[in-house]
């Protein structure tokens, strides 16, 4: 095998896709240069931030720290997945309706982080959520706001949960 | 970071027979956090990275064994986190696992590539080293098991040969040993530590039997408290014993400064955190 560009193949927002990607290359530039995404941004570069996550197999990860190559047959995703139905999930809603962001440079990574969270605890208490967002920083410091987005949306969760209770 | 060959194989054996050249560009590549970041860092210039993404199932296991817990080298430390098993067999390693980075490093990030990093910062060598874990590794010929103890030749060194691979991890159950490891950061809570101490207790009533002390961050490689554990052997782990056990470990361990802080302050810690994480183990319950 020679070094060069290798061609990958994986699910991108719910499409399967294909691209061309040089050996070095991280995640973010893979969905940057390739697919026009830029709602994973690189930040700090080490891991530290989240300003960089995205999704692969379910799964969070920093972008910046992840080999574009290996995302080869998985399922990545991103902020720009659309939520189920269209339009904004609880947790867009609840950082809009609280004020959870100034610049917005860092909001894509906290509400990918977010999300995670209330899929594994719909309940979290609010050492939870510093817990978990500790790997997620802010630079305009919009902390407290964002904790309060959390509680709103885990709270929009449960009424939409409710409600789809109730249809059935 | 500059161009490299990335190559996939589909076993262990394969992997390390990949790495053969013996040629310090050539590197396996687990989770790759630390990998990209000595990449990113211009530290590491690899020609070939060899991916274990795609080696056998059986490498991503957790299981119990012959009265030991068994980590397989490509087990992420998310999984490790939420295990039931490791849970139940060694809570301690569940309880260091929540305050190890961040949780999408956690995600992405493997046992195999925990252990053979070798950044002296680590949480989880000293805590396994207490436990009185093992290495098991595969070579193209064949391969061999290595205490974990040993695995440290210095700072981001160890004793795995270029081409050798860590196939599992062998933990002892804790089964009544009382654990705990305990950590000081001085510049932000999730920064890396200055310190890390892990104590590991065979206890009689509130009699201490024998004690397994390993002080990490403090020292260029995690290093096991012979002088410490000595201290405590076969007493009651009181005021007085406590001092004279962490006087002990000041005394004997290796303390270098770092920008965490210097080694005179790190001694200081070491007296105060080894005292913490014995009274931290006697009080729990596993
Ligand atoms: C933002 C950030 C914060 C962190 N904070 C902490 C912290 O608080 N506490 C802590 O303990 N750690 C921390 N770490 C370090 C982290 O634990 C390591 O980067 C990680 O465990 C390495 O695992 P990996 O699978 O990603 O290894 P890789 O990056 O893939 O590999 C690491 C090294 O091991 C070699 N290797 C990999 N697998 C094997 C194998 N099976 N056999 C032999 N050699 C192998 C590689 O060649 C490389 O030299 C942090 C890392 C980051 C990025
Ligand atoms: S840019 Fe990736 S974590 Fe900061
Ligand atoms: S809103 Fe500006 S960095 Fe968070």
């Amino acid at each position: 095998m020679s070094v060069g560009s290798k061609t990958i193949r994986f699910t991108l927002n719910g499409e399967a896709v294909g691209a061309e990607v040089p050996p070095h290359w991280n995640l973010v530039e893979l969905l940057q240069n390739r697919f026009g995404l830029y709602g994973a941004r690189e930040s700090c570069g080490q891991g530290l931030c989240g300003c960089c996550t995205a999704l692969v197999d379910g799964r969070a990860v920093s972008g910046c720290l992840y080999l574009a190559a290996l995302a080869d047959g998985t399922r990545v995703e991103t902020v720009e997945q659309p939520a189920a139905g269209g339009g904004l999930d609880a947790v867009q809603k609840a950082f809009i309706e609280c004020g959870a962001f100034q610049c917005g440079f860092c909001t894509p990574g906290f509400v990918l982080m977010s999300r995670k969270l209330l899929d594994e605890n719909p309940d979290p208490t609010e050492d939870d959520i510093r817990h978990y967002l500790s790997g997620n920083l802010c630079r305009c410091a919009t902390y407290p706001e964002i904790i309060e987005a959390v509680k709103l949306a885990a709270r929009l969760r449960k009424k939409r949960d409710a409600t789809a209770d109730k249809r059935r | 970071m500059i161009p490299f060959e990335l190559v996939e194989p589909r076993t262990l054996r394969e992997a390390a027979s990949l790495l053969a050249s013996g040629d310090p560009a050539v590197r396996p590549l687990a989770g790759g956090t630390a990998v990209m970041l000595m990449m990113k860092m211009g530290v590491l210039r690899p020609a070939r990275l060899v991916s274990l993404r795609a080696v056998e199932r059986r490498c991503s296991e957790i299981r119990e064994a012959d009265g030991e817990l068994r980590l397989g080298a490509m087990v992420t430390l998310s999984a490790l986190e939420r295990s039931p098993i490791v849970k139940n067999l060694a809570p301690v390693i569940v309880r260091a696992s929540r305050t190890l980075s961040n949780v999408r490093v956690r995600n992405v990030a493997t046992v195999g590539g925990h252990l053979a990093h070798a950044d002296p910062h680590m949480d989880l060598p000293p805590v396994l080293i207490a436990l009185g874990a093992s290495v098991t590794t595969v070579d193209p010929e064949g391969g061999r098991t290595i205490p974990l103890e040993t695995l440290y030749a210095g700072y981001l060194e160890t004793a795995l040969r270029s081409n050798e691979l860590i196939a599992e991890v062998s933990v002892p159950v804790q089964g009544v040993r009382r654990a705990a490891y305990l950590k000081c950061t001085t510049r932000s809570a999730d920064d890396w530590p200055a310190l890390g101490v892990a104590v590991v207790l065979d206890t009689e009533g509130d009699a201490v039997r024998e004690a397994r002390i390993v002080v990490s961050a403090a020292t260029d490689t995690p290093t096991r408290l012979s002088a410490a554990e000595e201290a405590l052997r076969g007493a009651r782990a009181d005021e007085k014993i406590l001092r004279r056990a962490g006087e002990a470990a000041a005394a004997a361990a290796n303390v270098v400064g770092d920008e965490h802080g210097s080694a005179a302050y790190k001694r200081e810690l070491l007296r105060v955190y080894l005292a913490r994480a014995v009274k931290q183990a006697l009080a729990s319950k596993g």
